[in-house]
């Protein structure tokens, strides 16, 4: 696709604002009714979701050429889908994430890149990594586990870390932990080490297709090579990519976060826990593994119109709005942790509010992505939770950042560190 | 026209650089509008582009940048939410005041009962937090992403619950005004520093001035707060809401119910119009869900509330057996909600509305009572989340006719919007939903005895044929209404939009009520001196100038 094949989401959208909030039916308070943090920090219409589709229209028309100006709206934003969620309460048959894709695409087609952005993606080529480091360093997470190297040995499961978790040390304690559950829980697991690759779902947002589909077709074939039937991994970025961009490239595994798979293993009994873990806590969904996290559906067709003028697509086009990514898993799994009590903050599940860390704005705009993670700690706050729990190394970078930079109190956490504390 | 340095400047010095943009990128973001298309050259969907884009954060930024373009001599268009093509510069020449910096609810008095609002806040916001002090705030037809203070203050104000709570140009109360020539006015008792609590006074009334006919749309200063009148809320403090997106619904406590009610003829549904205001019952009294054509609109609704759906499957839909029987049974019908203020309150409006049906020959619709269909009404009408459903099928969609009066008055005109619409979806240049389309409150001001009707066209806003059909289609509904003896109604100024001034002024003064437009010209002359507001508020120049 290119952008010229979304001019018709363009000139369609009605400019009606839902994109800024978030659903209203679910509008508790003014003070949490917002849903996209682009609009809200940056303030000009052009920075929404229907903004953006007037910038696109703008610049396939001619009446704007392409500037510093130009690529700031385009590239500060998270692309977290809240907007596309909002939008498709009344608009079926507009694709505002995938139009917002395609301006990135076509401004990294053309040249029109951030130098910020460039260092990640020229680290990616050289080291397979976003995160800036060597490629040598990436197994150290892992050290002085007793688990199989697919690189050298088959397992039905692979567990893929990811560039956050394999390089920010103050997070190796969750892949290892998750690993570790699952090995003594009896799943025949293993891990590429240094040898594993950055799934791309972070340069895809970022714009860069090309360095994306590069990852996942070295991903694709070393998984084949290991016998692997079932990816696992940690992070929501890498489960968006693996659940729903690979399989557009001929993939063809299961594909389960760690929250899915322990949920899994507390129901059928394999994970029991013996210790509380008296806390009060609110659940943060990831944008990557909640409303971007829907499982992908094969699907062509084409369009036609009824009733006159009603344009449709046959056969029906899959409906991604947001409503089968994975909400009630880990929800479950604090559940079902002795002595917790989970409260739910206002903005959850598909309307949630993003952590700020995506689609290349923590390594271009540290500030906005800060200020997005302060703001979801105040929603945190706002339910007297004493952490913040997350399911994505991402998130809670961000989070652990702003809550230090801020001086809060609140704790941040992943599911797997709770879940460590009750086994 | 880019504005001049020292302009900018001066601009720039009120609000700070980061609050204030020139870049064509961020004002063409400004200049997209829906319904542009219907009215600029090649259907472009670019009103004219604004020479900057300021975001004032105070009434005195707001006060100041409106003296700064008094001295410059530069036009000036506020916004709100920004939603429509009145919205946008009409001409070139022209600065955008966004003001979604300001979007605090400064007050909710809940003994007084009202509210005080800035620009930004939408009607979803407000109701959210009114509701938690048992209160409830109109939420216009234009629904809940709107700003009540636009309605208020600068266009339409009437909603599903005005029948119960009124219509925002009548809950309207004191107001804070930039006028266009840099005063600052404080009407009604807040000009008199009593508060917010009146429009009428001690001080200044001038709500009249403020809104004249339809709200000067932008044209006439910038109305930076304002008071809202609120009205009781019997629910919880907060909407629960359950299903899955986008069919929220809410599972409300039995105190509030919500009925389809069908009739056998319009003369048995008109009737019972009057019947409601007689006996006064109902919370919100809509007719609604026919908005989408009472051929397609049921089909879509059930589809609507199956999540694994989407539009593409409704012609499936359309073919379903019960489907078909629940379309010709909605098909002369409106939403009502009760709500008992005590158990006996919701008891007595139960007994007299199935009184009215009994003398009307109508019933509750069976179909549309099921708990997961009355819960997504009760949300869908006490919120108005999901109002722009009217762009579901193709982005475009225009209301016309939108005539008001009495039910008496409004019933005449279904024959013409029938009439003029079937030609057009007949042909498929607009969708084939059924010739009914209409929609509207049961009661649109507080009490009742008023009410209206707005016939829907669905264009493909990205289709030049079906584009230029709907302007068509629109000339003849205007035609229609005249010739049978209606006012104009709504189309009638979305035509004006696309006028030159010599033909806005010759539209004028052919108007029953060109008096107004003359005096309204003595009214800018006074407080727009310079001319700084667009032309949407409407003035007719003096005979010979």
């Amino acid at each position: 696709m290119a952008l010229e094949d979304y001019r018709a989401d363009c000139v369609s959208c009605s400019r009606c604002s839902y994109c800024k909030w978030i659903p209203f039916d679910h509008v508790k308070s003014l003070r949490f009714s917002r849903g996209c943090p682009s609009i809200e920090y940056s303030k000009f219409q052009a920075y929404s979701l229907g903004g953006r589709l007037s910038v696109a229209l703008s610049l396939m028309e001619g009446r704007s050429g392409y500037s510093e100006a130009l690529k700031d709206i385009v590239w500060k934003c998270q692309t977290d889908g809240a907007c596309d969620v909002a939008d498709k309460i009344c608009r079926y048959n507009i694709e505002g994430l995938e139009v917002l894709h395609e301006l990135r695409f076509r401004l990294v087609e053309e040249g029109q890149t951030l130098p910020r952005h460039m260092a990640v993606i020229d680290n990616l080529r050289k080291e397979h990594n976003t995160m800036l480091k060597p490629k040598a360093g990436r197994g150290k997470w892992a050290e002085g586990l007793d688990v199989k190297d697919l690189t050298r040995e088959k397992a039905e499961v692979v567990f893929h870390a990811g560039c956050r978790f394999s390089y920010d040390a103050e997070l190796h304690n969750i892949p290892r932990t998750a690993l570790t559950l699952l090995h003594k829980a009896g799943v025949d697991i293993g891990i590429m080490g240094k040898g594993e690759m950055c799934c791309g779902g972070r340069v895809y947002d970022m714009g860069y297709r090309e360095q994306f589909t590069e990852c996942a077709r070295n991903n694709i074939r070393a998984w084949t090579k290991a016998g692997v039937k079932t990816v696992v991994t940690s992070c929501a970025d890498g489960y968006h990519a693996f659940k729903r961009l690979y399989p557009e490239l001929g993939a063809n595994f299961e594909v389960l976060h760690t929250v899915e798979f322990i949920d899994r293993l507390i129901k059928e009994g394999k994970i029991k826990f013996k210790k509380a873990v008296p806390m009060t806590v609110t659940y943060h969904d990831p944008c990557h593994l909640g409303r971007r996290g829907e499982p992908y559906v094969p699907w062509q067709g084409k369009r036609k119109k009824i009733f006159g003028q009603i344009p449709v697509w046959e056969p029906p086009k899959p409906r991604y709005n947001g409503a089968w990514g994975v909400y009630q898993p880990p929800r479950d799994v604090l559940k079902a942790i002795p002595g917790l009590e989970l409260v739910e903050m206002e903005r959850i599940r598909e309307y949630a509010w993003c952590c700020g860390a995506g689609g290349g704005v923590i390594d271009a705009y540290p500030d906005f992505s800060l200020w997005t993670a302060a703001e979801r700690i105040e929603e945190a706050k706002s339910t007297g939770a004493e952490a913040i729990v997350g399911a994505c190394p991402w998130c809670e970078r961000n989070f652990t950042d702003a809550v230090k930079a801020k001086d809060e109190k609140i704790k941040v956490y992943d599911v797997i560190e709770l879940v460590q504390r009750a086994i | 026209m880019a504005l001049s340095r020292e302009a900018y400047r001066a601009l720039e010095d009120i609000v700070g650089p980061e609050n204030i943009s020139e870049e064509p990128a961020i004002l063409d973001s400004y200049a997209f509008q829906w319904l542009a298309e219907t009215i600029r050259p090649g259907q472009s969907k670019f009103m004219p582009r604004p020479e900057a884009a300021v975001l004032p954060g105070s009434t005195e930024e707001v006060q100041a940048i409106v003296k700064t373009c008094n001295r410059y001599k530069i036009k000036v268009k506020p916004y709100s939410t920004g939603w429509y093509f009145y919205c946008a510069p009409q001409t070139e020449g022209v600065i955008q005041l966004d003001m979604r910096r300001m979007d605090r609810i400064l007050e909710i008095d809940e003994r007084n009962m009202f509210a005080v609002v800035e620009p930004y806040v939408i009607a979803a916001t407000l109701q959210a937090e009114v509701m938690k002090l048992g209160l409830n705030c109109c939420v216009t037809g234009a629904g809940a992403s709107c700003s009540p203070l636009a309605s208020a203050t600068s266009y339409h104000g009437a909603g599903p619950s005005s029948i119960f709570g009124g219509e925002n140009n009548q809950n309207l109360l004191s107001l804070e005004w930039v006028m266009p020539n840099g005063d600052i006015l404080r009407t009604g008792s807040l000009g008199s520093g009593l508060g917010w609590f009146c429009s009428e006074g001690p001080g200044p009334s001038l709500r009249g001035i403020v809104r004249g006919t339809l709200g000067a749309k932008g044209g006439l200063g910038v109305f930076t707060k304002c008071a809202l009148k609120l009205f009781p809320w019997p629910g919880p403090a907060e909407l629960p809401v359950e299903g899955t997106v986008p069919a929220y619904n809410s599972p409300l406590p039995d105190n509030l119910r919500a009925y389809s009610l069908a009739f056998p003829s319009w003369e048995n549904y008109f009737e019972a119009y009057y019947k409601i205001y007689d006996n006064e019952i109902g919370y919100i009294a809509h007719r609604q869900f026919s908005m989408l054509g009472t051929e397609l609109g049921t089909a879509f609704w059930m589809l609507y509330n199956d999540p694994t759906k989407t539009l593409d499957d409704i012609e499936e839909f359309t073919q379903k057996p019960e489907i078909k029987k629940l379309t010709e049974e909605m098909k002369i019908a409106f939403q009502i909600v009760l709500a008992g203020l005590t158990p006996r309150h919701l008891e007595y409006q139960e007994k007299v509305l199935d009184e009215i049906l009994a003398d009307t020959g109508g019933w509750k619709v069976a179909a549309m009572s099921q708990p997961a269909m009355e819960r997504f009404t009760l949300l869908y009408l006490i919120r108005l989340g999901h109002k722009n459903l009217n762009f579901v099928y193709n982005g475009g969609w225009l209301g016309t006719f939108m005539q008001a009066g009495t039910p008496d008055y409004v019933k005449g005109y279904r024959h013409i919007a029938e009439e003029v619409t079937e030609p057009y979806q007949k042909k498929g240049l607009l969708v084939d939903c059924g010739v009914d389309a209409m929609m509207g409150p049961v009661g649109s001001m507080g009490g009742g005895g008023n009410c209206a009707l707005e016939q829907f066209g669905y264009y493909d806003v990205a289709d030049k044929e079906s584009t230029d059909a709907v302007v068509s289609w629109t000339k003849d509904c205007v035609k229609g209404a005249i010739d049978k003896g209606f006012v104009p109604g709504k189309g009638s100024h979305y035509l004006a939009m696309g006028m030159t001034r010599e033909q806005r002024q010759s539209s004028y003064a052919s108007a029953p009520w060109l008096g107004m437009y003359r005096w309204q010209r003595k009214i800018k002359g006074i407080i727009d001196p310079k001319d700084i507001g667009d032309e949407l508020y409407p003035t007719l120049d003096e005979p010979g100038k």
